[in-house]
């Protein structure tokens, strides 16, 4: 069984006899089981999903309707809920928690007939760039298993490199699904604010974050965007008028202005990340799109302001977990109500305290107008930046990550080099625009991607954009 | 600079147990140095700008039917319950 076809390719051979859906699934976890010992992407398999892919042929050879899916293995970032499983956070404090519900990305792609594989591991409660801080273990990446996946998606991005699933969905609060992406040579999409629905996302920072999916082409992503996008009446923040993603994907960028973010492009960027960003710049004038430099002078300030809004409402939204109504197993017998509740607390990681300590500080009495304050400011004046520069432009270019792959360990003690690695991806989510990593080059075993950011609401014109840039490259495959 | 008593203060508003204040508090000062970058953007006479959202756009608040029991996904209950600790020794 070939399991290294992409999504579209996978829901062709189903619908037209050539691939069985049990036998696909059944195909991917023994592959699962060969390979995660090495890749530790997943914190839970699904043994259950070929029972579901056998259905799907089931209907199919009766002639009945079946959703677009087709059956398809995909797996879930474990902070995205999923009806009698566990979501876990990759979190002691969640380690026996079910979930009674299904967040609506999962109710949506249910309904296409999608067959999940498992739950993928993170950085706990998507604190973290490179799922060292996930309380089960870090996912090692496919391409080199000494280097880091990125995170916090990184268990998403490494079992779509390994063929341990056609596609999964991760949550992008500063570029947690663009940064695995990136590293391990996949497509990952952050889409516009309010474009997906969060409605069973746990919440680490609601004001910024999405889900999205990643996935092996920029097609496979168009079509998973099409299926889980759109209002939610669970969700408020979710808007109207977002369109259809696949269709007229090839329609190119000629004419197309793309600003060159000087920002995000220059000093400290690695040399080998800098020759494949002019490398994409020279591809994307051979397409008959301009390129031409454009600054914005927050994205300076934007990573400070990130995690600095982020920590504050880290801060609120871990408040809840007081171990009663989820949680783990600790009983309340012989102690008294806040001594129990900080007993129980005390099983989050070091990194979620850590924020947790720092969302308790930047916006208290006496610090707040020095950093929440400004944060919110620098935020408000980035987003005027980034509509000033779509003004002019169509789309803006840099790389994802300014850097290679590192190594496991490189930077876990080191929390501002580790915040750096954030630098081109907290604009998006601090401003509400799409944006996506297009796998680009690799230098040695290390991948680099590109990252294209659009304006909101023009996710179609985004997606077009990636594809006719990816259609530029041909990479080497994994060497698993 | 935040001391040790101000990470003792903090942690304990957020409810968290230490045992080790020290261990947290290199890395916390090296964030919040950090942060001092804030102080160097210009942005005091900014606006934040806020998306504003009419109530009657908001969802109903209204009961949702669950098709199970809710309760028995708790650790620790009695009857109809949450069992919580007691308020106070």
């Amino acid at each position: 069984m070939n399991l290294r076809i992409s999504a579209l390719e996978y829901a062709e051979g189903v619908q037209n006899g050539s691939i069985s859906a049990e036998d696909f699934v059944a195909g991917t976890l023994e592959h699962i089981a060969k390979v995660d010992e090495k890749i530790h992407a997943f914190l839970s398999v699904y043994d259950g999903a070929v029972d579901r892919a056998r259905d799907i042929d089931k209907k199919i050879r009766s002639g009945e309707k079946v959703g677009a899916c087709c059956g398809m293995p995909i797996s879930v970032k474990d902070n995205i809920c999923i009806r009698g499983e566990k979501t876990t956070c990759a979190s002691k404090m969640l380690e026996d928690y079910v979930s009674p519900y299904d967040a609506t990305v999962i109710s949506r792609l249910r309904d296409e007939d999608a067959v999940f594989v498992g739950k993928v591991n993170m950085d706990e409660f998507a604190m973290g760039l490179t799922t060292e801080f996930s309380a089960f273990g870090p996912s090692y990446n496919p391409w080199d298993t000494s280097l880091t996946p990125g995170g916090s998606s990184g268990g998403s991005a490494a079992s779509v490199s390994a063929f341990e699933c056609v596609a999964s969905l991760g949550s992008d609060t500063g570029g947690s699904v663009r940064n695995p992406a990136s590293f391990c040579s996949v497509v990952g999409y952050k889409p516009t604010y309010g474009l997906v629905s969060r409605y069973g996302l746990i919440s680490y920072a609601n004001s910024i974050e999405q889900i999205g999916p990643l996935a092996r082409t920029v097609k496979d992503t168009a079509f998973l965007l099409d299926v889980i996008a759109g209002p939610d009446p669970h969700d408020n923040t979710t808007v109207k008028g977002g369109g259809r993603y696949l269709p007229g994907i090839e329609s190119g960028i000629e004419g197309k202005k793309i600003g060159i973010v000087s920002e995000m492009t220059g000093e400290g960027t690695d040399p080998a990340v800098a020759s494949a960003t002019s490398d994409a710049i020279s591809r994307l004038e051979g397409l008959g799109a301009t390129c031409e430099t454009v600054s914005l002078d927050m994205v300076k300030y934007s990573v400070a302001a990130y995690y600095t809004i982020t920590a504050t409402e880290a801060g609120s939204n871990l408040a809840r977990y007081d171990n009663l109504r989820y949680g783990y197993d600790l009983g309340v017998e012989g102690y008294e109500f806040n001594s129990y509740v900080e007993k129980a607390r005390s099983r989050f990681g070091p990194e979620v305290i850590r924020r947790m300590i720092l969302g308790g500080f930047v916006p208290s009495a006496g610090h707040a107008g020095r950093y929440f304050l400004k944060a919110l400011k620098i935020k408000s004046k980035l987003a005027r930046e980034v509509g000033g520069a779509f003004e002019k432009f169509d789309l803006l270019l840099s790389p994802t990550v300014p850097m290679l792959p590192f190594e496991i360990g490189a930077k876990i003690d080191d929390p501002v080099s580790l915040f750096l690695v954030d630098i081109n991806t907290v604009t998006a989510n601090l401003t509400g625009r799409p944006a996506i990593s297009v796998p680009f080059a690799v230098s040695g075993k290390r991948p680099i991607g590109m990252q294209l950011m659009a304006d909101s609401m023009c996710d179609a014109e985004l997606l077009q954009a990636a594809f006719a840039l990816e259609q530029t490259v041909r990479l080497p495959e994994v060497p698993l | 600079m935040v001391t040790e008593d101000e990470i003792r203060h903090v942690s304990g508003l957020m409810r968290i147990k230490i045992d080790d204040y020290k261990e947290y508090i290199d890395k916390v000062n090296a964030m919040i140095a950090y942060f001092d970058i804030l102080d160097s953007a210009g942005v005091e006479s900014e606006e934040v700008s806020f998306h504003e959202m009419s109530v009657s756009d908001l969802r109903k608040d209204s009961h949702i039917p669950f098709d199970g029991s809710l309760i028995d996904q708790l650790k620790h209950y009695k009857g109809a319950y949450v069992r919580a600790p007691k308020m106070s020794r």
